[in-house]
């Protein structure tokens, strides 16, 4: 059953893999384009600005592209080659029937296991060159068409809309104990599974449109390794030489939004570390997410500084973050110091 | 021993290089001779040749996610782990191995 689990995360990160760019690329050519035409109430106006409009076009057909790719891959992960066309296929009309990521999620799931199942069919081997060509895809293909078409598809756009407008009208106090959540999640592996969950959602909200839940998780991404960083600057004598020097780099790692800086210090003592970064990853994106920050791009810490809105705010909750982690877990290292001093750091 | 190893992450940018850095690292240590491939988002790595695979006793899959172009280590004894495992135990990687 364990083993099972682990596959399907595997599937799906997969499937993630492949897809981050697009939201990349989508949700960063779009944020130009809209940062640099004329704001009006009904939206940003292009129609002075074809190039604008062109930008933003391209960033939407990169947003189109990234449902089959998340879709494809995870088929493809599951079931490889002939697990393409179902899952490219499923992904395009989840974007078709407005099922969005959720949808393509499902579908490539499903797309694979049926491919799977295909190629167990047993066929004579006159057959068997015609499977992967044409039996395999032109079944697998009309059977995930016509389950997402008209089956899972209506009921699962419905409910991305009900979810969308939920998170679009959230009131503050709900949307910081989402950010909480959110936060903690993102420090308590440092880049692991249920970091890239959290990470995950929130990016894909931006292709829905939503950057406040990618804001708060933009926040709470820098601070485990500024805040560690900042620890061993504060106070050199509480850690070794190579702690001192992983603390620059973690630094540096948490300027550019990679939480997998702090995991040296994480690895080194998981007891202090870990509750000290959680508190300020948490504390980081709470907020934001009351500051309003949103960020366009799937990527967090100060390097995406332009892509967010509200910047006051976000540059606010990345050094509250920080600050509360370097103190807690300064602190802590007080308290049971004497053998903390000698504790040696593994990478 | 001659080893082989394939790292990959869902992001690819920060996870993959850093197992596969430790990997190298603790081969060394044990004195192994391996050759790490990385799976990132920068595509493949550092690729194992057909020789590469040929050679090794056996291949080491620190990975999260699917490995691409597997049915290269057909005929090769493959162990695989969560990249977890690289980052903060690859001593026990290396002691599964020689048991």
């Amino acid at each position: 059953m364990l083993e099972q689990l682990q596959k399907l995360r595997q599937h799906l990160l997969t499937g993630v893999s492949y897809a981050i760019p697009f939201i990349a690329c989508g949700g960063l050519l779009i944020a130009t384009a809209i940062a640099l035409a004329p704001m009006t109430p009904s939206g940003p106006d292009f129609s002075h600005a074809p190039r604008l409009q062109l930008i933003s076009d391209i960033g939407s057909a990169s947003f189109a592209l990234m449902l089959p790719v998340l879709a494809g891959y995870i088929s493809y992960s599951i079931a490889g080659k002939p697990g393409l066309v179902p899952g490219f296929l499923g992904g395009y009309l989840s974007g078709q029937v407005k099922a969005g990521f959720l949808g393509a999620i499902l579908i490539g799931l499903v797309a694979g296991y049926i491919v799977e199942a295909l190629k167990k069919i047993p066929v004579s081997k006159y057959l068997r060159p015609v499977m992967p060509i044409l039996v395999i895809p032109i079944t697998s293909g009309a059977i995930i068409g016509v389950l997402m078409l008209k089956v899972i598809g209506v009921p699962i756009a419905l409910f991305m809309d009900h979810a969308n407008r939920a998170l679009a009208f959230m009131s503050t106090g709900n949307g910081v104990v989402l950010a909480l959540i959110l936060g903690a999640m993102i420090a308590f592996d440092m880049g692991g599974p249920v970091n890239k969950t959290a990470f995950f959602f929130g990016a894909a909200m931006i292709s829905q449109g939503n950057y406040r839940i990618m804001g708060a998780c933009a926040a709470a991404i820098c601070t485990p390794p500024l805040g560690m960083g900042l620890a061993t600057l504060i106070r050199k004598k509480l850690w070794s030489v190579e702690e001192q020097e992983a603390g620059l780099a973690a630094i540096a790692m948490g300027l550019i939004g990679i939480t997998e800086g702090a995991i040296p210090f994480a690895a080194a003592d998981p007891i202090r570390v870990i509750p000290s970064i959680i508190a300020g990853s948490a504390v980081a994106a709470a907020i934001a997410m009351a500051g309003g920050v949103g960020d366009h791009a799937p990527h967090g810490g100060p390097i995406v500084f332009f892509a967010v809105d509200h910047r006051f705010a976000y540059v606010f909750a990345i050094v509250a973050g920080t600050l509360l982690t370097a103190l807690l877990i300064v602190l802590l290292k007080l308290r049971s110091n004497g053998f903390a001093e000698v504790e040696e750091d593994p990478a | 021993m001659k080893i082989v190893a394939v790292t990959a992450c869902p992001t690819g940018i920060a996870h993959t290089y850093m197992a596969a850095a430790r990997l190298e690292k603790t081969a060394k240590n044990f004195g192994h001779e391996i050759k790490v491939e990385t799976q990132g988002a920068m595509g493949i790595e550092n690729k194992l040749t057909e020789s590469d695979i040929r050679q090794a006793q056996i291949a080491i899959f620190a990975v999260d996610i699917e490995v691409e172009g597997k049915e290269r280590f057909h005929g090769v004894k493959v162990i695989q782990v969560p990249l977890q495992d690289a980052l903060k135990n690859p001593e026990g990687i290396f002691s599964k191995i020689q048991r």
